[in-house]
């Protein structure tokens, strides 16, 4: 047994640490109102959670399942158009208009990943999907008596209001961001709950299989299209039910603000960060990069210039993402240190 | 219904249109073509012809024609570049198709942005290339219009005859179809990609800078573009010059007579119900798998 | 003309040729043979650059031809034909014979090489505007052969020019190898079909997983016991 260094059990610690690091991260999630009382701090959280969220479920069609999709942007702004406006021209609730939201996101999904989803080569979907996104963006501009176009819609109900256990009042209306901040952390847990039985699943291996080597996969009998389309649905599901979210709390809904590429970009760079296909990954990134770029609130006139860079430096240098790469690094350092002891 | 004249005069500008479409395009599918990667900042290159030109001319006090030129031979080295320092080393890794798609499109996020935050999100004028109009059969057609037409014709000719007879072109074909033979005949890949980058550059940023006059320089004018190429690419066939030029030309007069129908709001939506027709028809689009 | 000394390739950390040894002498025709697997093709693009070398030395003409990229060495006079023929099917015979003169030197006689080749192979001429692609297995062959000489090599490489093709075939080839070696080029001829490529070589060498283990003159080689039951089957 040759000697451990310091640096193989710092290594060693590491990779162990890294499932006891996230529990201990959820923990801290679930109890986090109970610690902090700023509103700001919280609606930062929110906010956090909401691209978690987006990320997670976007790094289920890329890193995944491997459908290059550059249109989930799509899918958030279906969910928030479709819940606001149930709610507002039907009085629906809310609360059914959230997972209603995700539904039709799913369905428009569907229909858009039927025909596309036959294309083996990456840049067809890709290109598919972000023209579905900007065709999306143009309707919503231009369909003004339902959308209102440009002017967006703004008076979107809150959350209504409930009583928990039939005893604790939960206001939404008061604008507290607890209660929120709780609900999205609900649609967040249950959001990667799904995508880890999902992909611990038959499902997953035929995942798995499909984006190492699609023709392989196909000729041992996985049925690419169907598979895809499941990672498809599932994860413009969750973006739906995210962007339904979005627009009870926001309360206003701009085209250009969930349709927009600045929500694609923000989305691709979050999960690049975090490492794509990676179950953690994408959460780190989406806390990394929103709270960072929120701290650093002087570079907000950089945001997208800083999101560009980070996705062109990432992409070459740790294409899997932080964790991935700074266990990289350490594993250079530590074989580094030991051939600088070998040359003693 | 709409008279001859407003008909006419759609049809034309669907033509100066899809001639700049098919600039475009062509540099598009001439990168996937021989480095098999879509080129996501392609739209920024057109901008940035838009934007050099707008320098060229409101800084340096170039005449149009002088700063066009100056302005490709820019273009075309920063293009080269870009290739060598960033697309190349993704396109060495096994899932290159998915990282080159990702730079570039970093990249041309950076360089939109970029623009926005340092040059202003003005909508900037640039001066007609020859200014006034001619009268043809009652009709009066702008001499920027015109001079666009005979610009795209000339420089695709110039273009389709390169890759057939000369040196380069032959080392840029033979790269395309055979990277290992190509090295056996003494072509370094290396530099065919980068040449390749500059020569595409140069194509978009050409046609950013005859379109500038018309409608005007702002750092997202080149988004609508970027999209507009895809889709002619994908509806010309990936790879095939002949179907750029013609996608190009479609998409281009379709989407112009679409204005009389539809309205400008909505004219973007032909060219989307076009991609999606041929996703289901016919994915390899018209000419697809076929080489030049 | 081509000494290659104690060569170790590697594909990846797999170590694919152990210690390889062979030279080629100006003006012969020596080859190198083996079974399916055995490294043949893995060395000889190993010679031209296609893959890293990680140790050893491989000297052309005396100079050092570890010190040139893959796509100068063509303009040192080592040309390869490689394995599967390899001729740009969207390209004319034409234009593949026009792309085999790259090298600025050849570029400007390119006409009258073409000419010389059209000669020699009058097949090529007939279909000198037809796509590579549309040309028979033979076809190939010579286009590929009549490319890699475009370039005017001193030494020209072959990599199994009698895959695939039939006997007949396969003859008019070797016959035409041989006169190329006639009018000066010398010739490595990798093959997997050994009878035939050691009857028109002076000398040979025998590579089996990766490493040589026989060297000697081809009739030599072609009356060793081994070789007769491996390779000749008899």
């Amino acid at each position: 047994m040759k000697n451990e260094t310091y640096q193989d059990r710092l290594l060693k610690t590491f990779r162990a640490a890294n499932p006891c690091l996230m529990w201990a991260f959820f923990v801290v999630l679930a109890i986090l109102p109970l610690v902090v009382k700023s509103e700001y701090y919280l609606s930062v959280m929110i906010i956090c959670l909401i691209y978690a969220t987006l990320a997670v479920s976007w790094n289920l069609m890329v890193g995944y399942a491997g459908i290059l999709s550059f249109g989930h942007q799509a899918f958030y702004g279906l969910g928030a158009y479709f819940s606001a406006i149930m709610t507002m021209e039907l009085h629906l609730s809310p609360w059914i208009g959230i997972p209603l939201g995700g539904c039709f996101a799913a369905l428009l999904s569907f229909v858009i990943g039927f025909p596309c989803l036959r294309l083996r080569i990456a840049p067809y979907i890709a290109i598919a999907t972000l023209a579905f996104s900007e065709i999306l963006l143009v309707i919503c501009k231009n369909w003004v008596s339902l959308t209102r176009g440009e002017m967006g819609l703004s008076g979107i109900p809150p959350l209504r209001d409930f009583s928990l256990f039939g005893l604790f009042p939960v206001v939404f209306s008061g604008g507290a961001k607890v209660p929120y901040y709780y609900v999205m952390l609900s649609i967040f847990f249950i959001t990667l709950l799904f995508i880890y039985f999902q992909t611990s699943s038959r499902v997953g291996l035929a995942f798995k299989a499909m984006r190492e080597e699609q023709d392989a996969a196909a000729s041992l009998g996985v049925n690419i299209t169907r598979y895809k389309l499941i990672a498809f649905l599932t994860g413009s599901f969750f973006a739906g039910v995210t962007g339904a979210f979005y627009a009870h709390y926001v309360s206003i809904l701009a085209p250009d603000a969930v349709f927009g590429m600045g929500e694609m970009v923000e989305i691709v760079a979050i999960t690049l960060i975090g490492g794509i296909g990676t179950f953690f990954g994408p959460i780190l990134g989406a806390f990394v990069l929103v709270i960072g770029l929120e701290a650093l609130r002087g570079l907000a006139d950089y945001r997208l210039m800083i999101y560009g860079a980070v996705m062109v430096i990432l992409i070459i240098v740790m294409p899997n993402g932080l964790l991935a790469g700074f266990n990289h690094l350490l594993e250079k350092a530590r074989n580094f240190g030991m051939f600088r002891k070998a040359r003693n | 219904m709409t008279s001859f004249p407003i008909l006419f005069e759609q049809i034309v500008n669907g033509l100066v249109l899809g001639s700049m479409y098919a600039l475009v395009a062509s540099g598009l599918t001439l990168i996937w073509g021989t480095m098999k990667m879509l080129n996501f900042a392609h739209g920024e290159l057109y901008m940035l012809g838009g934007f050099g030109l707008f320098f060229g001319v409101s800084y340096f006090h170039l005449a149009p024609w002088m700063a066009v030129p100056i302005v490709l031979l820019v273009i075309f080295i920063l293009a080269a570049l870009l290739e060598k320092g960033l697309i190349s080393p993704m396109l060495g890794r096994p899932d290159w198709d998915v990282g080159a798609i990702v730079v570039t499109l970093g990249i041309g996020i950076f360089v939109q942005n970029f623009a926005f935050k340092f040059w202003g999100g003005d909508f900037q004028e640039v001066p007609y290339m020859i200014s006034g109009t001619t009268s043809f059969l009652n009709i009066t057609l702008a001499w920027h219009r015109i001079y666009i037409l005979s610009l795209a014709v000339i420089v695709l000719v110039a273009f389709w005859q390169l890759m057939k007879r000369t040196r380069f072109g032959l080392a840029l074909r033979a790269t395309a179809q055979d990277i290992e033979a190509a090295t056996l005949m003494g072509i370094s890949y290396r530099r065919v990609y980068m040449a390749t980058f500059g020569i595409s550059a140069s194509l978009a940023a050409l046609a950013g800078t005859a379109l500038a006059p018309i409608f005007s320089v702002n750092p997202w004018m080149g988004s609508g573009p970027l999209i507009k190429a895809f889709i002619v690419v994908i509806l010309g066939g990936l790879g095939s010059f002949a179907g750029a030029i013609l996608g190009g030309f479609i998409i281009g007069i379709s989407e112009s007579l679409s204005v009389l129908f539809l309205g400008s709001g909505w004219k973007d939506l032909i060219c989307f119900a076009l991609l999606i027709a041929v996703l289901m028809i016919r994915p390899s689009g018209l000419f697809g798998g076929k080489e030049w | 003309m081509l000494k290659i000394n104690n060569l170790q390739v590697y594909y990846g950390d797999a170590h694919a040729l152990w210690d390889i040894n062979l030279q080629v002498r100006r003006g012969e025709i020596c080859t190198l043979v083996g079974a399916n697997g055995g490294g043949k093709t893995t060395l000889l693009k190993a010679v031209c650059g296609l893959l890293p070398i990680r140790e050893g030395s491989v000297l052309f003409d005396d100079s050092d031809l570890l010190a040139f990229k893959a796509e100068e060495r063509v303009s040192l006079g080592l040309s390869m034909c490689p394995e599967g023929r390899k001729i740009f099917p969207g390209m004319t015979v034409e234009e593949n014979l026009a792309i085999g003169a790259y090298t600025k030197r050849a570029w400007k006689k390119r006409q009258s090489m073409m000419k010389q080749f059209y000669d020699l192979f009058p097949r090529l001429k007939e279909r000198r505007k037809q796509p590579g692609g549309t040309l028979s297995g033979g076809e190939r062959q010579m286009l590929a052969i009549a490319r890699a000489l475009m370039s005017e090599p001193k030494m020209l490489i072959l990599d199994e020019p009698s895959l695939g093709l039939a006997p007949n075939t396969v003859e008019s080839v070797m016959e035409a190898v041989q006169k190329i070696n006639g009018n000066g080029v010398t010739i490595l001829l990798v093959e997997q079909n050994v009878n035939v490529s050691l009857q028109i070589s002076q000398r040979g060498y025998v590579i089996e997983s990766g490493r040589i283990v026989m060297s000697d003159r081809s009739e030599m080689l072609l009356s060793n016991p081994h070789i007769k039951q491996a390779y000749l089957g008899l």
